[in-house]
């Protein structure tokens, strides 16, 4: 399998069940391109066309993560970008904990959803995010640096956090858009495929 | 007035209280229960002038560096300590704009500690562990907002060697308490135009001459002695909504050792037994902060040798039960009227407390096959699936499932979406399950154990994420109602009469020949109801009762809607109104 097929076999297996149009978006490729690999693999069997979507078959993926080691050759190898990765970990921790903070509110000791009344609570969170957007921004240059396509993620959560900030809560934790926290588990999963890392929960 | 400390600083002492916008919303709030005769630990504030005179030449003005002097002597005259001295003296550093602004530096707490000074704190207290701490803490938290530096979690790393790691990003944090002091002012008045602040100000129309001030505030530990400790007090209970405060206390402890969990705070009473003319004092401050301000308050507070200070006071967090009580009790006590008390209530509240919840007496006898840590609350119910596929094709046939995986990934959302509730084995509350089905408002419980759930599959079971059990068989489920609690039926007679559109029930004779939004198209998306709501008059169904639902109605003119539970509808449509 060459890399660009790998490639949009790879934006397949973050997407998981995806449509060519959504997977293109999330490597910055041609749609007509990630198309036709995609189609040429589930010819081969190893993906398969369900309604708009496609997904990996157990074959595809063992195809996909047996050919990482080639591929991501470089990146693996590269102390800059896996330096950017423990980085990257540590602000992981930190936007989960954010968004759980988010979600719910410590009442008098116990744990109750946030129901977003209280808006300097939700700003305090917001603000929260913007620092931890601007700690987490350079890493996403760092690894552009070498694998241009992450620029795209850099400026996906861009565009959600300026959604936020405008008074758009739901980009932060929605799962149906692009949210921050959507485009920043699709990246994490990118990363960890990239660096062949095993996600702990 | 405050006494002056020269041109860009004031001493606060409750003597009068300068204005907002010239010390801002913090130090306002601190001069106010000064003034309210409370005691507070002792504070200056450097005010928006100097902030303006920051922006508009670059650099501190050149008087302040000398007013800066004189407020820490006053501040060590106030406290009997000494910055950077033998008994040391450390202090806060916090923003404050008149208007709260989200963007401003965050605060900076323990400012003035250095190796020296945490060598004189730990013999003052006799507790290497608490100097060591507090050193750490503020390492910590310097290092993140004055130099946004990224560090892991520091505990258990020594001064000298978090110093290292700020070092290897090329940053450093001076030993010097006055150079601390400095720089963090600086980073304050530069938070004033940190992309966040600009941005919130552009969009509020709020002018960037405003400025912020910055408040100076003396440290005061709970930890110093056994006549000291730390605990938060609501006026109120915020859980039950009951007329009693409500609150936590630590011995010889600090407030982050409450928040921490890793402490087993006592109740209040702890603290009317070993310090009775504190606790006194303390209700008595509680009940004047919930008469000035009207709405049932937080407070934490420090006792320190014996005396009390209080640190900040805000209304409280409540949950749902609380809410309607605390809004309800008010206004029957005269403190506030109606319109208040029904804007104090979320009609997302109501829905939570309105939400079906396990019958009285269903889990008596009932096999609890599984627990772990509740994510997302609720109740759901149906047999156990393994795999996210099924779950959606399953649910798409009309079944309900029960989603149970080891942990959830992207790959799993669809499956999510499909379940009336959600396990996993694995992963605590900021687990990609909790985060995801709490998005969602799906019913979940996480970190049940490894293999907990595997032999699950197939099984008829009942997911309480109320408690945190999972219960086999299908346990009676109870809807509430509005009309079942005194309280709601009070919340609903007013605001019947302050809604702006008429709510009634599904057995109104009007629901008859109401326009269904759930026969339609698109129906249930509010982003399509303003489209499909032109011209109708009586409408049910499908996402009208949402907040966004209420909003379209509103926008369309909509005279009737026909809602399962009015009260959240009456509630929406008032707070749309008011907006």
């Amino acid at each position: 399998m060459n890399e660009q097929t790998h490639l949009s076999l790879h934006g397949l297996a973050v997407k998981k069940h995806a449509s060519p149009q959504a997977v293109a978006a999330l490597l910055g490729a041609e749609e007509a391109r990630v198309t036709a690999h995609l189609v040429d693999a589930a010819r081969r069997g190893r993906c398969v066309e369900a309604g708009d979507n496609y997904l990996l078959t157990p074959a595809g993926r063992m195809v996909v993560e047996a050919n990482y080691s080639r591929y991501f050759a470089a990146a693996r190898a590269d102390q800059g970008f896996n330096a950017a990765h423990a980085r990257f970990e540590i602000i992981n921790e930190e936007l989960k904990q954010l968004v759980t903070d988010w979600q719910t509110v410590n009442v008098g000791g116990s744990q109750l959803a946030n129901d977003h009344g209280d808006a300097a609570y939700d700003e305090k969170i917001v603000t929260r995010l913007g620092a931890l957007h601007d700690k987490a921004a350079p890493l996403l240059t760092a690894f552009a640096t070498l694998l241009p396509r992450f620029a795209s993620y850099l400026n996906k959560l861009e565009a959600a956090l300026l959604q936020i900030e405008d008074g758009e809560p739901a980009w932060l934790s929605d799962v149906s858009i692009d949210s921050y926290h959507t485009v920043w588990f699709e990246l994490h999963e990118d990363l960890l495929r990239v660096l062949g890392r095993v996600r702990t929960e | 007035m405050a006494i002056s400390l020269g041109r860009y600083l004031l001493a606060l002492d409750g003597s009068a209280l300068p204005s907002r916008d010239l010390i801002g919303g913090k130090a306002w709030s601190v001069a106010r229960m000064l003034s309210l005769s409370l005691p507070v630990p002792a504070a200056v504030v450097i005010t928006t002038d100097a902030c303006r005179a920051y922006l508009e030449t670059g650099s501190v003005p050149t008087e302040l560096a000398a007013e800066i002097d004189g407020a820490i002597a006053w501040l060590e005259q106030a406290t009997g300590r000494q910055f950077g001295g033998a008994k040391p003296l450390l202090v806060s550093v916090r923003s404050g704009a008149a208007i709260s602004m989200p963007g401003m530096m965050d605060t900076v707490l323990n400012l003035g500690i250095n190796d020296a000074a945490e060598a004189a704190l730990a013999s003052e207290a006799d507790n290497p562990t608490f100097a060591r701490d507090t050193h750490r803490r503020f390492l910590e938290l310097y290092a993140s907002i004055v130099l946004k530096a990224t560090l892991a979690d520091t505990t258990d790393h020594d001064p000298a060697s978090i110093r290292a790691e700020i070092a290897t990003q090329g940053l450093a944090v001076p030993t010097d308490p006055r150079a601390q002091l400095l720089a963090a002012i600086n980073a304050v008045f530069d938070s004033w135009n940190s992309r966040r602040a600009r941005r919130y100000r552009q969009h509020h129309g709020i002018t960037d001459s405003l400025g912020t001030a910055v408040t100076v505030q003396a440290m005061v530990f709970g930890n110093l002695d056994a006549r000291s400790g730390t605990g938060v007090l609501f006026s109120r209970n915020p859980l039950t909504g009951e007329l009693a405060p409500y609150g936590e206390y630590l011995h010889r402890a600090q407030g982050e050792d409450v928040v921490s969990g890793k402490f087993t705070p006592e109740p209040l009473s702890a603290l009317a037994a070993s310090a009775p003319e504190v606790h006194t004092q303390l209700m008595l401050a509680a009940a004047t902060l919930e008469r000035e301000n009207a709405d049932v308050q937080d407070i934490e507070f420090t006792v320190q040798h014996g005396a009390l200070y209080l640190l900040q006071t805000r209304s409280a967090k409540r949950a749902p039960q609380a809410a309607v009580r605390f809004a309800v009790d008010m206004v029957d006590e005269g403190r506030i009227d109606t319109k208040t008390a029904l804007s104090r209530v979320q009609a997302e509240q109501i829905r939570t407390l309105l939400k079906p919840r396990l019958a009285d007496g269903a889990t008596d006898g009932a096999t609890v096959l599984a627990h772990g840590e509740p994510a997302c609350q609720g109740v759901g119910s149906g047999v156990v699936v393994n795999d996210s596929d099924s779950a959606e094709q399953r649910a798409a046939a009309g079944v309900a499932v029960v989603l149970a995986r080891a942990t959830t990934s992207p790959e799993d959302v669809h499956g999510m979406i499909a379940a009336s509730a959600v396990i996993t084995e694995q992963g605590g509350a900021t687990s990609h399950a909790a985060v995801v089905s709490r998005a969602l408002g799906v019913p979940c419980i996480v970190g049940c154990g490894a293999g907990a759930l595997t032999a699950l599959a197939g099984a008829l079971v009942t997911v309480d994420a109320n408690s945190g059990h999972i219960y086999a068989g299908l346990l009676p489920v109870v809807t509430p109602d509005e009309s079942d609690d005194p309280r709601l039926a009070k919340l609903t007679s007013w605001a019947v009469a302050a809604s702006p559109i008429k709510v009634v029930r599904e057995d109104d004779p009007a629901a008859a020949a109401a326009f269904d939004l759930g026969e339609v198209e698109g129906g249930e998306d509010p982003e399509k109801l303003p489209a499909l709501l032109v011209g109708k008059t009586c409408v049910r169904g499908g996402a009208i009762e949402s907040d966004a639902g209420v909003a379209a109605a509103l926008a369309a003119g909509v005279a009737i809607i026909i809602a399962r539970h009015p009260l959240p509808v009456l509630l929406a449509a008032i707070h749309t109104a008011a907006d």
